[in-house]
């Protein structure tokens, strides 16, 4: 594979045609910037870090969505590539989507610890502690870049614009999971609506195409039966964890010795 | 004027699977096959509502139907697969929904990352019930057929 071929679909969906020379390790980023580079300056596409953290350079890639700076062309298994604006997302210009609103529903959903004791959380000396295993419940979903693609695939969303979206409610389920959350009533009153958690189809498109493998539909699930609990089993919010003060510097417990660290004599 | 800024990409986005895993495909027949049964509901409504217009509308109706020959009985193939996978896809997704059953908990990524929503025992979940429901629309299918007196 010599050449490539990208087939972009611009503003007012007529596509355009751009011949790149193929270089091994090539993303489908890179060919984007070598096209404006050096061959029409006006294309338009969004990205930042170019490594995978940002979320910025989400696109429909070959009809699926993608990021482009993580998707190596020689991936694809064809030297014709078609790209497109995500899907779901009304076009700014060419390849750069509106994402205001995705970000707008991620807002809707609090998507930050709430404390009951305001004065608490605001002139705390103390921390609040979060065991392993009570961490492991809301991890995953923590490692969310906001990328939109979960949002792009979902099939509901293509039908229902007032759906809350996979990312939103995946990040309402990782602060419902938070001990040192007490919001669990708010965001439940959110969720339990007819654009929220019960539109899900579990399609499973979202954690399909999530580059940070999130799961958004394992989370729609797991707020799902949160919702239920609460509304049929009548369950109460549980109370948020208390703060606990910080340990000494140093010394974890009484009698422990601090650990000792071995650079191989480099220190000397 | 605050613009809506919202996006309806529509039916066709909703319903093409193509290049997605086994469970939007699922997804997709899932909703065709409901379109399907709520036809046929409407038909159904339409068919018995012409009892009310006697024994010969009925017959009317009846003869209308035997008319299309063996198409009544492709028709009544088709609804009879539209149940079975709708019925056997919901109780996997009710299992889904309601219990979490096959989603896996949450766990820490670590790359290549494979979603445990997406993974062995939902596969197994699909599989199992597309098997089912195919070996059933077989015998459904026989079923007709030999009322046809064909087999």
């Amino acid at each position: 594979m010599d050449k490539i071929t990208l087939k972009v679909t611009r503003s007012g969906g007529k596509g355009t045609s751009y011949a790149v020379k193929y270089r091994k390790g090539m993303t489908v980023l890179d060919a984007l910037t070598e096209v404006r580079e050096k061959q029409d300056s006006t294309l338009g596409y969004r990205h930042s870090c170019r490594m995978g953290i940002c979320g910025s350079c989400g696109m429909t890639i070959g009809g699926l969505p993608k990021l482009a700076c993580q998707t190596q062309i020689s991936s694809l298994n064809t030297d014709t590539i078609s790209i497109e604006p995500l899907h779901n997302m009304e076009v700014v210009k060419d390849l750069v989507v509106d994402i205001l609103p995705f970000f707008d529903l991620h807002r809707s959903v609090k998507p930050y610890l709430i404390r009951t004791d305001v004065k608490e959380r605001d002139h705390s000396d103390r921390e609040y502690r979060v065991l392993n295993k009570e961490a492991d419940k809301f991890l995953q979903f923590d490692y969310c870049i906001m990328c939109g693609l979960c949002y792009a695939a979902c099939p509901t969303v293509a039908l229902d614009p007032f759906y809350t979206g996979p990312q939103a409610i995946a990040q309402a389920y990782r602060y419902m999971a938070d001990p040192r959350d007490e919001g669990w009533e708010k965001r439940i009153d959110l969720l339990d609506t007819s654009h929220g958690v019960w539109r899900c189809h579990v399609a499973g498109a979202c954690s399909f195409v999530c580059p940070k493998d999130v799961d958004p539909a394992k989370a729609i699930q797991l707020a799902r039966m949160e919702v239920l609990k609460k509304r049929v089993l009548r369950k109460h919010a549980r109370e948020g964890s208390r703060p606990v003060p910080p340990p000494v510097a140093g010394v974890a417990k009484e009698g422990v010795k601090p650990p000792h660290f071995d650079f191989g004599g480099a220190s000397k | 004027m605050k613009r809506d800024r919202r996006f309806k990409a529509g039916v066709i986005s909703s319903l093409n699977p193509v290049g997605f895993s086994t469970e939007r495909w699922s997804y997709t027949v899932h909703r065709i096959t409901g379109i399907i049964m709520v036809g046929y509901l409407m038909a159904h409504i339409f068919e018995t509502f012409q009892l009310g217009g006697g024994s010969s509308a009925w017959a009317n109706t009846m003869a209308a139907l035997h008319s299309l020959g063996p198409l009544e009985m492709v028709g009544l193939w088709i609804v009879a697969g539209s149940a079975l996978y709708h019925g056997g896809n919901g109780i996997r997704l009710i299992l889904n929904e309601a219990f979490g059953k096959f989603m896996g908990k949450p766990i820490l990524p670590v790359y290549p990352y494979s979603p445990t929503s997406l993974g062995k025992n939902q596969k197994i979940a699909v599989w199992t019930i597309t098997a089912v429901v195919l070996a059933l629309w077989v015998w459904a299918g026989a079923y007709l057929l030999a009322g046809l007196g064909v087999i």
